[in-house]
């Protein structure tokens, strides 16, 4: 498709079609990130009404998906942001939030991280890990599931993330350093615990 | 001598910052000596690398079990049909 084709096109798209054709999708962006389904529902509300304000700005370069998902984005971390202003990093969860279970008193494994390989590649084609992917992260903390998607899954950096969540330096490394203990360990436990079980079944 | 808490610390947060040449030296020492730790941060490298490539395909996303309520859709609508009959 050329660039003239593409414009025409989204000239004359009905912009009540795009709740049907990207409603769902921005939907679950914006909950895999956000837990509460008001504050994703308006999200997408907002992501709508902006594009539609501004769709002489869509220049066809980009899918029209990628154009909204891309202003998404920023409603999130705007969202984000104005919340933790009001909501200042509360320290006391923190301390409260540590890691007995997994180390003793000298700081060695309870029990250590089981044997497995993790090949990337691999697991992008496997639908159920991430399933149990998307049952992981919203089992996390509130915080620790925001700190975690906008570093693992945003790809933004340390700096962005503490001046969007407004927490120091030291409080970020903390914090998605149990987010990704927390998710190994699901992963491990619901991911590989359910392929050991399809395996033995498939012996029997 | 770090601890193994330590060490995945310090795994971790590499991912973040870049650890100072002490850390570095020290993290790399325990990590050759100790296979559980080792373990960890196989892990946590393939699973970064994983989360990474899985948010870039859009489709991918489609997993999530949930969608817009029709509620939610017909008071979207109507917002952008409001919207869209305003004079710019």
């Amino acid at each position: 498709m050329n660039e003239e084709q593409s414009e025409a096109t989204f000239q004359t798209l009905d912009p009540e079609a795009w709740v049907d054709q990207y409603g769902d999708y921005l939907y679950r962006y914006a909950i895999a990130r956000i837990h509460e389904p008001a504050v994703a529902e308006d999200l997408v509300q907002e992501t709508l009404l902006a594009a539609l304000q501004g769709k002489e700005g869509f220049k066809g370069r980009s899918s029209e998906k990628t154009w909204l998902t891309g202003i998404l984005k920023y409603k999130i971390v705007d969202y984000i942001r104005k919340k933790s202003r009001e909501q200042p990093t509360d320290n006391i969860e923190l301390a409260a939030d540590a890691m007995h279970e997994h180390f003793d008193e000298k700081g060695g494994w309870k029990v250590g991280p089981a044997k497995w390989t993790v090949n990337p590649k691999e697991l992008l084609e496997q639908k159920e890990f991430w399933r149990v992917f998307y049952s992981c992260l919203s089992k996390l903390s509130e915080r620790l599931a925001k700190a975690f998607a906008l570093r693992e899954l945003d790809g933004l950096s340390s700096q962005e993330i503490r001046e969007i969540l407004n927490i120091s330096a030291t409080n970020s490394y903390v914090m998605l350093y149990r987010a990704r203990m927390r998710m190994r360990d699901c992963l491990e436990v619901n991911w590989l615990g359910q392929r050991k079980v399809r395996k033995q079944n498939a012996v029997l | 001598m770090l601890s193994c808490e330590e060490v995945t610390q310090l795994v971790s947060e590499s991912l973040d910052r870049e650890l100072s040449l002490r850390q570095r030296v020290s993290t790399k020492m325990h990590l050759m000596m100790c296979r559980l730790c080792s373990r960890y941060n196989k892990q946590l490298a393939g699973l970064r690398e994983a989360f990474r490539l899985h948010a870039m395909r859009e489709e991918d996303i489609d997993i999530y079990p949930a969608s817009l309520s029709s509620e939610a859709r017909q008071r979207i609508k109507q917002a952008l049909h409001h919207t869209s009959r305003e004079p710019h």
